[in-house]
């Protein structure tokens, strides 16, 4: 038997040449073999391919475009965190965790006013204590920045005013953290106070001075910063269907409360080139706004992404004390490291928008949804961060997952002298929808119809375009709410428990990954982008931008690669933190990771694939196609026997080339409408999910317990079931906190009162309900193996079901966020007034009487289950577009069909008549440039 | 409004000699009367394991064992403990071999972000040194000064549940440093040709 490639010991090249030279030796690899800690080589896991390609895995779906490269390596299997060993042995590095040689800590001087002009800065003092290395302020640093390129409104430090308590005004790099403290004391700074405003309806008045200025582009006088309208449809129609659900809603702010607060170290090394270390969910913005504040060439920078403690959004702006690191290390000259302390999270927060949301859901007499008519006014504090987005996620994303006829949004973000607000979880997805689902339970009340076959019997179908024009291609809505209706046991609870207990049930919708990349022209450049590199040992390294912030989007990309080549996990090696090596990713949020990165991964990787079964195909004579690639081993589909290992053929492969390289991206498909903002909201796929909470409520102290909860989230397919449950769980968590507890309270002066985590209430262990994961597999075509999101999507529903539950419990509808025992009494108390009840024991339980419209909603959700089956397996491949429950012919334009289907995105005034409308108030404004008041 | 009051900063005691035994190896370092022992272990010791999350104990990041006994090190004078056993998340493992509670936090799902993970560690470990075999309510009890927002802890109950069932299997983590034995020194068994030798 051959030796295979194991060669000749290197004693015995101990020749020279004629002319005296040594022949160069055959060096042994040392230790043999083809890689990898298992030491037990299966060839193929056969349950885990897919029917399609001979192997057992049942399909109900149909095949996938990626079955062809599944091997049985990973994929669907429980795959612990690439990264959890440094994690669990305390040696993953965090950013305060950097420590570099000769280091100086740096410290932020922070605004005590809310709103004030800086009229003299005199840091003399702070520069003259013994230990200081570097004073800076302002005026080191005058170009903005900003994660959205049209809304670039911050600076590193305030220029000439501060617009919230906690703006950054000046720091300070000394020899200890205690001198950088005492030398901020030393700067000193006179402030001209100016008039604060705090509630978020005053942004949308005229205002002396505004808090920003953006020139031709402001918007009157106002503080409005973004407002948005819409109208899809039947908008006029709908106000005469028979039952109607109008609320008034009022969502606190919401911090993201990872539990790393923020740390920054920078470091000029000596080439001139600006190290800066940083936990970051979006290296790349960072990256960029680095190099536009500093007016340093991109190249000369090299962003290292560190561990991140938790992101949830919060960690996806470029951040001035970033900026500020870097500015302090340039003037020292050394190392600048910048913790933050819990407070200063608080104050540079970007966490979820406090809102104001009117909604009112229409629903017709054939118990179809009618109608939906959105106002949101959504308070961001002083910079715009993600706010242009948010503004329209708060109305687009609730145009799935049911069918309407009619679609009216008028939202609008104001800037006040708070904190700013940003991207969290859900991105504005989360607050309007709880709004519509518990809208959608109160029309249920009012129609005599059970919530669960109403929702089953208004759901788009897969592969159809929503009222504003989003391409849904995968949906497993249906399967989820079937699924949490039976484990939930919803038919023998569902208004049939005591007073104060209940039962609810919300669904929830999110885009997976942004169809419209936020800095580039998506035609030219994809957005993402992995790099394989393969070298001698066998073992693959990726090069990727993708952050990794806990959710293991490391793990996600390893297992890709993993599945397609068929290795083990522990040969594939992630090299993902650094600017330098990494190609260019737009980072962590939108949920766009998973779909983007793995997708680019796979097709890296099946890149690599082919060079290697080339190689195999010439030293064993079988052409590729008639080749299996087993776990390490490449072999005769008809006859395993014949066959090589994966190193000899990597070893063959490399024979003219050296190490192999393989290079993947990825790019949405074009898709969606054309009017302005069709891109907000635009994902190539989108996550589904439907979630049941049982609840304890106690009418005499409005305390809510939330019992248990059933959560059903289609994920498309689980690459890693342990993290999508991990998302799911940790999901409910934040909802349930977002729903019960967690308020970011300002006081009467506009103060924040818990910019820490005692009295910001993060459920702690014993709160937390029991959570049952269900994962639905929808087998999305363009998802990597079918996988969609599951980091953002399984947070949306939670609390709707826990807001319906409540009502389930003692039939008081709230409509305030967080749920607090103090709120909800003062509700019960108001309720029993009304009723004229002392007791509110006796309060009555609510209870169900199914109205005729049930038992045809249940025909209709069986024809429609059908009817999804049949588009699923591509059986039915006719188009579908949101409107043909209503009679419309899909394959005509809807205006057309009907004289008041009207779709449009500029207001007229009388679509903005009605006075009562909060965000319609803000295009009472005319934009400066529109104006022409200079004629 | 009256003009603030400036508190000094900047020490003026002289530090001292403070000696405590650090996952087993004593270790002596200046310190001041008032230094915390969060900074200690972290700027003097350099266990970066213990992390800085809130510094009022309201996270159980920075906790840590002193004698056995889980202690917040943000809200502990280092001198408190000067010469007691201080166990830190770096002190868990043997050499490579993880601690039961490491390897079922890794491989359950434990750990997301990880931030929070070297707190609930060290908690952990001391009940399950205490108690293998601990009901939910007492491990809820546990864990509950220690916050997570990754995980929503059911994964984190279910990885000190399997650590307990190690250890009372008597069982300790895999050392995954350990040479392992190839499936495929030259193939298995198979017919190969030498390399560039195609058929």
């Amino acid at each position: 038997m051959s030796k295979g490639y194991r060669q000749a010991p290197s004693g015995s090249s101990d020749k020279k040449r004629k002319d005296g030279k040594r022949i160069a030796g055959k060096q042994d690899f040392g230790v043999p073999g083809s890689g990898g800690s298992n030491p037990y080589s299966e060839l193929q896991d056969i349950e885990r391919i897919p029917n399609s390609q001979g192997g057992q895995l049942e399909q109900p779906r149909g095949p996938h475009v990626h079955d062809p490269h599944i091997t049985g390596q990973t994929i669907g299997k429980a795959t612990p965190l690439v990264d959890s060993r440094w994690k669990v042995t305390g040696q993953a590095e965090y950013g305060d965790d950097i420590r570099l040689p000769n280091e100086l800590v740096g410290r932020i001087l922070r605004s005590p006013h809310h709103y004030a002009r800086i009229v003299s800065i005199d840091t003399s003092a702070a520069e003259a204590l013994p230990g200081v290395r570097a004073v800076s302020t302002g005026m080191d640093s005058v170009n903005r920045f900003g994660v959205l390129p049209v809304t670039k409104d911050e600076h590193a430090m305030a220029q000439d005013k501060v617009r919230h308590v906690g703006d950054l005004v000046a720091c300070v790099a000394a020899e200890s953290e205690e001198i950088a403290i005492e030398a901020l004391s030393y700067i000193h700074v006179d402030y001209e106070v100016m008039e604060s405003i705090h509630d978020m309806e005053d942004g949308l008045l005229d205002s002396e001075n505004p808090i920003h200025d953006r020139g031709k582009y402001h918007i009157g006088e106002s503080n409005v910063q973004k407002r948005v309208f819409q109208q899809f449809g039947h908008t006029d129609a709908m106000h005469d269907a028979p039952f109607q659900s109008k609320s008034d809603w009022t969502f606190a702010g919401l911090h993201h409360g990872f539990t790393e607060p923020h740390a920054v170290v920078a470091h000029w090394d000596p080439n001139g080139r600006l190290q800066l270390y940083t936990p970051q969910q979006v290296p790349h913005y960072v990256h960029r706004a680095l190099s536009s504040v500093l007016d340093v060439p991109m190249h000369q920078i090299n962003v290292i992404r560190t561990f991140v403690g938790g992101g949830f959004g919060g960690k996806s702006d470029p951040f001035p004390h970033e900026m500020c690191a870097a500015i302090l290390a340039k003037k020292s000259g050394r190392p600048v490291r910048i913790n933050f302390d819990r407070e200063e999270v608080y104050w540079i927060n970007r966490g979820r928008h406090p809102s104001r949301i009117q909604m009112e859901v229409y629903a017709d007499e054939k118990g179809r949804i009618a109608g939906i008519e959105t106002d949101a006014l959504i308070d961001g504090g002083a910079f715009a961060s993600f706010g242009h987005v948010t503004t329209y996620y708060n109305g687009v994303l609730h145009t799935s997952p049911y069918e309407i006829g009619g679609f009216h949004y008028t939202g609008a973000r104001v800037w006040t002298n708070k904190p700013a607000s940003g991207a969290m979880r859900g991105h504005g997805a989360v607050n309007s929808r709880c709004a519509v689902e518990v809208a959608i339970d109160d029309v249920c009340e009012q129609m005599g119809v059970d919530p669960m076959t109403f929702r089953l019997a208004n759901l788009l179908p897969p592969h159809c375009r929503t009222i504003t024009g989003f391409r849904i291609t995968s949906t497993g809505m249906r399967e989820c709410l079937d699924e949490v209706r039976k484990q939930s046991g919803w038919d023998d609870k569902f208004r049939k428990m005591p007073l104060g207990r209940g039962i609810g049930v919300g669904c929830g919708f999110f885009i997976s990954g942004s169809g419209l990349p936020i800095h580039w022209d998506p035609e030219n450049f994809p957005h993402a982008t992995v790099h394989l590199q393969c070298d001698m040992d066998g073992g693959v390294t990726v090069h990727t931008g993708a952050a990794d912030i806990g959710q293991g989007s490391d793990t996600a990309v390893a297992q890709a690669v993993s599945e397609v080549l068929a290795l083990p996990l522990d040969m594939i090696r992630i090299r993902s933190r650094e600017s330098d090596t990494a190609p260019v990713d737009l980072g962590s949020y939108s949920s766009r990771v998973t779909f983007m990165n793995c997708n680019a991964a796979i097709r890296a990787a099946i890149e690599l694939r082919e060079k290697v079964l080339n190689a195999a195909w010439e030293i064993i004579g079988y052409h590729p196609d008639s080749l299996v690639l087993g776990d390490r081993r490449i072999y005769y589909k008809r006859d395993p026997a014949i066959g090589v290992s994966w190193l000899q053929a990597v070893h063959k492969a490399q024979a003219d080339t050296g190490s192999l390289i393989a290079s993947g991206a990825y790019r949405t498909p074009p898709m969606g409408g054309v009017h302005k903002g069709a891109a907000a909201g635009l994902a190539p796929a989108y996550s589904f999910s439907a979630y049941v909470a049982e609840v304890e409520v106690d009418p005499e102290t409005g305390f809510v317990r939330v019992i248990k909860a059933w959560a059903a989230h289609d994920c498309g397919k689980a690459l890693n079931p342990l993290a999508v449950e991990g998302q799911i769980i940790g999901s409910c968590h934040m909802g349930m906190g977002q729903v019960l507890s967690e308020e970011m309270r300002y006081g009467r002066t506009g103060h924040l009162l818990n910019p820490d985590l005692l009295d910001y209430k993060i459920m702690s262990v014993h709160e937390m309900p029991e959570v049952v994961p269900i994962i639905v597999e929808s087998n999305d075509p363009e998802g990597p193996f079918g996988a969609k999101e599951a980091g953002e999507g399984p947070l949306l529903p939670i609390l709707p079901a826990v807001v319906n539950a409540i009502y389930d419990a003692i039939g008081v509808r709230v409509n305030e966020l967080p749920v607090s025992p103090d709120r909800l009494y003062s509700t019960i108390e108001k309720q029993c007034r009304k009723m004229g009840i002392k007791d509110p024991l006796d309060l009555p339980n609510p209870s169900f009487e199914p109205s005729a419209l049930q038992a045809d909603l249940e025909n209709r959700a069986k024809e429609h289950a059908h009817r999804d089956l049949q588009r699923d397996l591509l059986k039915d491949r006719s188009s579908y577009v949101n409107g043909v429950l209503f009679g419309f012919d899909p394959d005509r334009p809807l205006p057309e069909q009907s004289e008041g289907w009207r779709e449009s995105v500029t207001p007229t005034p009388e679509d903005l008549a009605d006075p009562k409308k909060r965000a319609a108030r803000a295009w009472s404004h005319v934009e400066r440039r529109k104006r022409r008041d200079d004629a | 409004m009256s003009a603030p009051i400036h508190i000094p900063m900047v020490p003026s005691d002289p530090m001292e000699a403070w000696t405590a035994r650090v996952n087993g190896a004593q270790f002596t370092e200046l310190a001041h009367s008032h230094s915390i022992l969060l900074d200690v272990l972290r700027d003097h010791v350099g266990t970066l394991g213990v992390k800085r999350g809130c510094d009022m104990g309201t996270c159980g990041c920075c906790a840590v064992l002193v004698d056995g006994e889980p202690v917040l090190s943000c809200l502990t004078l280092a001198f408190e403990v000067e010469g007691k056993d201080i166990t830190t998340v770096e002190g868990l493992a043997d050499g490579h071999h993880l601690h039961p509670i490491q390897q079922c936090f890794a491989d359950h799902g434990g750990s997301q972000c990880g931030f929070c993970t070297p707190g609930f560690l060290v908690v952990s470990a001391a009940l399950l040194d205490k108690e293998p075999n601990p009901s939910e309510a007492a491990i809820k009890e546990a864990i509950e000064g220690n916050l997570c927002r990754c995980t929503g802890y059911q994964q984190i109950v279910t990885s000190i549940q399997e650590a307990g069932e190690m250890l009372r299997n008597g069982l300790t983590g895999e050392d995954r440093t350990e040479a392992a034995s190839d499936p495929h020194p030259v193939g298995p068994d198979e017919p190969t040709l030498p390399p560039g030798d195609a058929r």
